[in-house]
């Protein structure tokens, strides 16, 4: 299948340091791809170069066949890469609900005006996108807290919220920053079994950072191997396990 | 687990509608049945401060920026609808509008300093910077605002109709104060209120949403000037005479009292906040030096024992107080 995102020997280069260097790789649908590599490997400058929120200093990305780089964060994830933050980025004034309904922004056009008068038109986007929420909510088997301040909820929960947040708008492409840390055992299986269903079922393509290697093997389709910014590896999970690189610069000499 | 919407409790579901604060503007017209022009001018002044409170939570409040131009935006829709009165001799409607509009304007210039990444602090400062400046202007460019005379603002007319009483602008002043918290209200409770807010608690989360977030902030800060400044041209009709030092430090103070006594954030608590703080300095105000203590000591009490303010108290009771940024 045609990449859906495609790096092609992107560099991010601050004052000094070398982030990330002459890294390629391809996303493609229904796929889960792991980003694994030690701490200050580059993942979540990865991320973020993808993402926007840094600028890349070489090299070009593309999305869907069309340049993303130099978009700023919120143009990219209007055309559809949608990710999450590695501590939560919740918003935990708002409701479980309102967090959602943060995320479908974009799928409700109504305008100023409409807004403002609250014309018929505007009530009903909005009821809409309210009975949608609530469905998302219920659907990850937490829609009895869909009232609550997002900060009131247990870990397990906000994760949660924060899937369903990102996931609202059924993005094209989906970039997870550690979203098993911190969890349960019972809870991370339960999202990653969401994972796999959003791959499998949904299409939709997942680029995963994570530092629990079991879970890694399991659950992702292939994984990249970052070192010091560059990429060291790339391939099946039984492939990596058996790659000297790997075991050297990331599990440790053995 | 599904939870079935109707399956909520009838008193969750009255609790939680907002529909039933429709009965106060139809309470408030019975208001003049009991008040004197004095207290009636109280009343008015209130229901000037419920917008200049209003319209300064949506950016320290909602938007959570330390933008201090409050005043600005108050003098500046005083002068502007003043003016026009004086000058151009338009009706007070018509003069009210480019009023809020000139506000909105000013807002749009705060908004730019923010938009540059000068936040926090330094915002403040610059905002408070350009209080001091309009203040100076208005005491320096005397040729069009009579500088620290005053400016006469002449008889208010509504459509031909003379406002000559308190009574009459209050109801007048009813209307318009509805119609912007409403519409205010309405804001808040939309996809706007909700990317403010977001804005405020993560913005780098906020535009991986999608979300287009220094358009909101822009918005935030030109809607606040907005509402102000109609404040302001209410204010310049009820009394009389625009003078410079309304426009100063004590009474950005004043409008921050407000809406910190309100709660941050609380459409609801800068109404409450308003009224309040309009009405127990002019209760105060017969007995000399009390004003002042008791002004004071309410503010030390709120900020002890209800430091989310006077809203998140009722909140904890009425579910009705709630800030909600979702209607259904």
């Amino acid at each position: 299948m045609a990449a859906l995102l495609e790096l092609d020997n992107v560099s991010v280069h601050f004052a000094g340091l070398k982030a990330l260097t002459g890294v390629s790789l391809q996303a493609r649908p229904g796929e889960i791809k792991a980003v694994i590599g030690p701490n200050g490997a580059g993942k979540t400058t990865l991320f973020n170069v993808i993402s926007g929120y840094v600028g890349a200093t070489g090299g070009a990305i593309t999305f869907q066949g069309q340049r993303i780089h130099g978009l700023t964060p919120h143009e990219i994830a209007a055309k559809g890469v949608r990710r999450t933050f590695q501590n939560g980025g919740l918003f935990g004034e708002m409701t479980a609900l309102e967090n959602v309904l943060t995320g479908l922004h974009s799928q409700i056009d109504s305008g100023f005006t409409g807004l403002l008068f609250g014309t018929r038109a505007a009530r009903a986007a909005e009821r809409e996108a309210v009975s949608r929420a609530r469905r998302l909510l219920d659907l990850v088997g937490i829609g009895h807290v869909a009232d609550q301040p997002a900060k009131d909820l247990s870990g397990g929960q906000q994760r949660m919220v924060e899937i369903v947040r990102t996931l609202a708008v059924d993005p094209p492409l989906l970039l997870l920053d550690e979203p098993a840390v911190g969890l349960a055992p019972p809870v991370r299986d339960r999202l990653m079994e969401i994972i796999r269903r959003l791959a499998g079922e949904e299409g939709v393509s997942i680029l995963l950072i994570e530092h629990a290697i079991d879970l890694v093997m399991k659950a992702s389709d292939v994984i990249v191997v970052l070192n010091a910014g560059q990429k060291i590896a790339e391939g099946r999970p039984e492939e990596i396990r058996r790659d000297r690189d790997v075991l050297e610069a990331y599990l440790g000499r053995g | 687990m599904v939870t079935d919407p109707s399956a909520r409790s009838l008193p969750t579901r009255l609790a939680a509608d907002t529909r039933l604060f429709y009965l106060l503007p139809v309470l408030a017209l019975f208001v003049p049945l009991l008040t004197n022009p004095y207290t009636q001018f109280v009343v008015n002044l209130m229901l000037v401060y419920v917008l200049v409170a209003v319209g300064f939570n949506i950016v320290i409040g909602n938007l959570g920026q330390l933008a201090f131009a409050n005043t600005a935006f108050f003098g500046i829709g005083a002068y502007a609808t003043g003016l026009l009165m004086a000058d151009a001799g338009l009706p007070f409607w018509a003069a009210l509008i480019p009023g809020g509009a000139m506000g909105a304007l000013a807002g749009f210039l705060a908004s730019v300093t923010a938009l540059r990444g000068i936040r926090l602090y330094y915002l403040a400062i610059v905002t408070l910077a350009f209080g001091e400046l309009m203040r100076w202007i208005y005491v320096h460019a005397d040729v069009i605002t009579r500088g620290t005379d005053g400016l006469p603002v002449p008889m208010a007319t509504v459509f031909g109709l003379a406002l000559d009483s308190e009574v009459k602008k209050f109801y007048v002043f009813l209307a318009i104060a509805t119609v912007v918290v409403k519409g205010t209200s309405n804001l808040l409770r939309s996809r706007v209120g909700r990317a403010i807010v977001a804005i405020k608690d993560n913005e780098f989360a906020t535009a991986s949403l999608g979300i287009p977030t220094a358009r909101y902030i822009v918005l935030a800060f030109v809607w606040s000037g907005f509402v102000v400044g109609i404040a302001g041209g209410m204010f310049a009709v009820l009394i009389g005479r625009v003078v410079p030092d309304s426009f100063g430090l004590i009474e950005l103070i004043f409008h921050f009292a407000m809406v910190m006594v309100g709660g941050f954030g609380s459409l609801a608590g800068s109404v409450l906040g308003a009224i309040v703080l309009t009405a127990v300095p002019e209760y105060f105000r017969s007995f000399p030096g009390l004003e002042e203590m008791f002004f004071g000591a309410l503010l030390v009490l709120v900020l002890l024992f209800l430091p989310k303010g006077l809203a998140s108290f009722f909140a904890r009771y009425l579910p009705l107080f709630r800030q909600r940024f979702y209607r259904e």
